[in-house]
């Protein structure tokens, strides 16, 4: 089925050519599965400091406090705890989930699972990398800036995030370096639509493409349709900063013109609902293959898991006005938006359905990577379940802005995608090093990690139907939050074991990576394609283009004789 | 729980000494809720509680039973099926039409209703009510009332900074923007918000139950101080609210600046019907 022949290039030998400027779609996957891990790291330490700030106002944070704060003795001041909460959303949304689920599991496993030898666009590829570098540096450079980087919140809304709100040249810089990841994502995005269009093995239809396949792909169109909308929206703003035009000011704030702030919202919120999927559909694909693959059973319908996350992604883009109840919307437009929004979960109920009908009968091996897939399983419906408080207008009104939402949306947002990049890392990690990773740490970087995470998670949803509003530096200074001390520090102390939970995950894999046992070609008993090539995969991955036979889900055949799986180049065993 | 609590409070929190006199469950709850709609947000809540609770227990059910029953050692040969039979897809179908009838359509109606029927059911201008402007400035909540002529924006306007004044059992009606960047106006007792944008003119009614004095907060991030955008409701009977009315009018006519332009931040008032 490949559009063309694709040819087996010459090993780069130069340091440059292999480790840095690589062409090969393997070594960009790792250069960005390492830029995710930096910026979590990152993005984990803020969160730490925006934690300590609300459970123990006015204390100094510890041991690193003094150095970062040296003029409050270490306290979290507040225009820095402002520039905490913007930076933690905007760097772990942009910087660490999109480059390692998008980037390293996007870029690592299209071409392995459809049977290709490097993308469609090797020098897109790169190029793609390298300006989510320089997106990076510019947001690293608007740290130390006079004013400080940008604190308008990730959303940043004008007229905030304009310069009636703003003054700084951080948040100009934020608005360019979302606007070159941008178009770092969408070169991405379109490599990888046009890779899974054009160089699938011979003989692999659209529903033989493997779920992770299928999420990504999805994903990667989404991608390619709203990121330029985000773009034009920051670049509306930007002009708004530099050139005094006035897009998103309105009113009393602006000294001439009549642009609104509202139009800022449909533009970022349009892009924004999508984001949420961009997001939690690789997770979704990955989770869906590797419930079957280690309850050693086909998925269960996965076509219609498939065709149910189409759906999704389809009406993803339909639902956005949800975000926007508190400003006022005609009564015509909630309905239609409510409406929209709960027909989400049809398609969401299918293949929750589906996953445990997976799971159903099967013959499960609790490896580490089926843990953090189950995982997902049971934090997606708390998370996706919450949604439903928030799509219906009359609670939004109350719970809008709370840490309701906080809570509802890292269930989905952050939970759900970092358990589902867990479980793609320990699953791939042989294929990617050629070792294996430790099994016993992970497993307690599982449980620690679920038990820090819903202490975290479900306590801000407590806090939030209590009423503590979001971004607020010192929620005590209010009467009725008063009560909520205890049950702030109980989320600080389940985000500080959250927090050191993942240390274990970063030894392990440090540790795995030179001292590991040395993984076998097919460690986990799987038959896709990838599974087929010695581990690590060679640089052009196939020394022949495989051909294939059969669907990615062929476990516990009975007819299959001396093991319990088949290879996608096998042709289907029947009696 | 408790015992629980009381545990932890005294071996963590020696330093906090506001909570320690909330029962664990007491804590948890939303504040006390003083308007006449409130419960309809809170019903509502409790109802896609019990209903999503009702699904995600079959999650779980799922989840840890299928774990269980079918582990390797307990379950070596599992069952080779694509989940494609006629029964298996209908089950798959009647589980989504399920969430869809039993979840999203009832809450979906309820809320609507509510919205449509109370939450926008501006009272009439020709009604008994209470007519405030509120301004939303950084970092705080500015309120006018029309004063003795019944007219905003002129000089016997009653305004006040953080200090909000109503009578209870009667109809307040706000019209809310903001003079720099985004505010949203949230009355956690009356279990509602509105957004204050510059360059229009929002609207929110609420008529509250309970005298007291309550917090009100500014639920958008505006930069900050955000977290200090905070001002006091203050509910008062009938008889107390026009006392300190005619105090505020009587006092108005020596403190206000008539020629001072800043003072006219107001607007003339937009009739809602």
């Amino acid at each position: 089925m490949a559009f063309f022949e694709q040819e087996i290039h010459d090993a780069p030998t130069t340091f440059l050519s292999k480790y840095v400027f690589s062409f090969d779609h393997k070594v960009i996957a790792k250069q960005f599965l390492w830029y995710g891990i930096a910026f979590l790291g990152i993005g984990g330490m803020m969160a730490l400091m925006i934690r300590w700030t609300l459970a123990f106002p006015g204390q100094a944070f510890p041991v690193i406090g003094t150095l970062l704060f040296p003029n409050t003795n270490g306290v979290v001041p507040p225009d820095t705890y402002a520039m905490l909460f913007t930076l933690h959303g905007t760097i772990m949304i942009f910087y660490a989930i999109t480059p390692i689920l998008i980037g390293a599991f996007g870029n690592f496993c299209i071409p392995l699972m459809i049977g290709a030898r490097d993308m469609v666009f090797p020098t897109l590829n790169m190029l793609s990398f390298w300006l989510a570098v320089l997106s990076a540096l510019l947001l690293l450079v608007s740290l130390f800036t006079p004013l400080g980087g940008a604190a308008g919140g990730w959303t940043s809304y004008p007229t905030l995030s304009t310069l009636i709100g703003s003054a700084g040249v951080g948040q100009t810089l934020w608005c360019l370096a979302l606007f070159v990841l941008g178009v770092s994502s969408t070169m991405g995005a379109v490599n990888y639509i046009a890779t899974i269009i054009t160089l699938r093995a011979p003989g692999m239809g659209y529903f033989d493409m493997p779920l992770t396949v299928w999420g990504l792909w999805l994903t990667a169109v989404l991608n390619a349709i709203f990121l330029p909308v985000l773009g034009a929206g920051l670049l509306l703003l930007t002009f708004d900063r530099v050139f005094g035009t006035t897009f998103f000011l309105a009113g009393a704030a602006a000294t001439s013109g009549s642009g609104d702030p509202v139009l800022f919202q449909h533009v970022f919120w349009i892009f924004g609902h999508p984001e949420v999927y961009i997001l939690i559909l690789p997770a979704w694909g990955i989770v869906s293959d590797l419930l079957s693959f280690f309850s050693r059973k086909p998925a269960f319908g996965a076509k219609s898991t498939a065709l149910s996350m189409t759906s999704i992604t389809i009406l993803s883009t339909l639902v956005y006005g949800h975000h926007m109840y508190s400003g006022q919307m005609s009564p015509l437009l909630t309905q239609s938006f409510m409406m929209l929004t709960m027909t989400i979960s049809i398609p969401s109920a299918v293949f929750f359905a589906n996953w445990l009908g997976t799971l159903w009968k099967g013959s499960l091996r609790f490896q580490t990577p089926m843990l953090f897939s189950l995982g997902v399983v049971f934090v997606f419906g708390l998370g996706g379940l919450t949604g439903l408080y928030l799509a219906t207008v009359s609670t939004d009104l109350y719970l809008h802005d709370t840490y309701f939402v906080v809570g509802h949306f890292h269930y989905t947002m952050a939970a759900s995608v970092l358990l589902g990049g867990f479980a793609g890392t320990y699953f791939w990690f042989p294929k990617m090093f050629g070792r294996m990773m430790n099994e016993a740490l992970g497993k307690w970087h599982f449980w620690l990690s679920m038990l820090g995470l819903n202490g975290i998670f479900m306590g801000m949803m407590v806090i939030g139907h209590a009423g503590m509003h979001r971004r607020i530096y010192n929620p005590f200074v209010y009467e009725f939050l008063q009560n909520l001390i205890p049950l702030n520090m109980f989320i600080t102390y389940s985000a500080l074991l959250m927090g050191s939970a993942q240390l274990l995950f970063v030894y392990n894999f440090i540790h795995s990576m030179y001292k590991g046992p040395v993984a076998s070609q097919n460690p986990w008993e799987v038959g896709t394609l990838e599974w087929t090539i010695p581990s690590p995969a060679p640089h052009y991955n196939f020394a022949e283009i495989p051909v294939v036979k059969c669907g990615p889900h062929e476990y516990g055949n009975p007819n299959l004789k001396g093991k319990d799986f088949q290879y996608q180049t096998e042709e289907l065993v029947k009696a | 729980m408790n015992l629980l609590l009381n545990f932890y409070l005294k071996f963590f929190v020696t330093s906090s000494e506001a909570a320690s006199n909330v029962g664990f469950w007491e804590a948890m709850k939303p504040p006390v809720d003083i308007s006449t709609y409130g419960h309809l947000v809170d019903d509502l809540f409790m109802l896609t509680t019990k209903l999503i609770l009702f699904f995600f227990f079959f999650v779980c059910l799922g989840i840890f039973g299928f774990s269980y029953l079918y582990s390797k050692k307990r379950h070596p040969q599992p069952l080779y099926t694509h989940g494609t039979s006629k029964k298996q897809i209908a089950i798959v179908a009647l589980i989504g039409a399920l969430v869809f009838v039993m979840v999203d359509m009832q809450i979906t109606t309820i809320s609507n209703r509510d919205y449509v029927n109370v939450f926008l059911n501006y009272p009439k201008e020709s009604d008994d009510i209470v007519r405030v402007e509120a301004l939303g400035q950084q970092w705080a909540w500015n309120f006018r009332y029309a004063g003795k002529d019944g007219v905003f924006n002129t000089e016997d306007d009653v305004v006040t900074l953080n200090d909000l004044r109503v009578p209870v059992n009667k109809k307040v009606i706000f019209q809310i923007t903001a003079k720099d960047v985004i505010h949203s106006l949230y009355f956690p007792n009356a279990r509602i918000k509105v957004d204050a944008m510059p360059g229009r003119i929002s609207r929110l009614w609420y008529e509250l139950t309970k005298t007291g004095v309550y917090d009100i907060a500014c639920a958008e991030i505006c930069g900050t101080f955000h977290y200090r955008m905070k001002s006091t409701l203050t509910v008062y009977t009938q008889a107390e609210y026009d006392t300190w009315m005619a105090e505020m009018e009587e006092r108005t006519k020596h403190v206000t600046e008539v020629e001072k332009v800043e003072n006219y931040w107001g607007w003339k008032w937009v009739a809602s019907n």
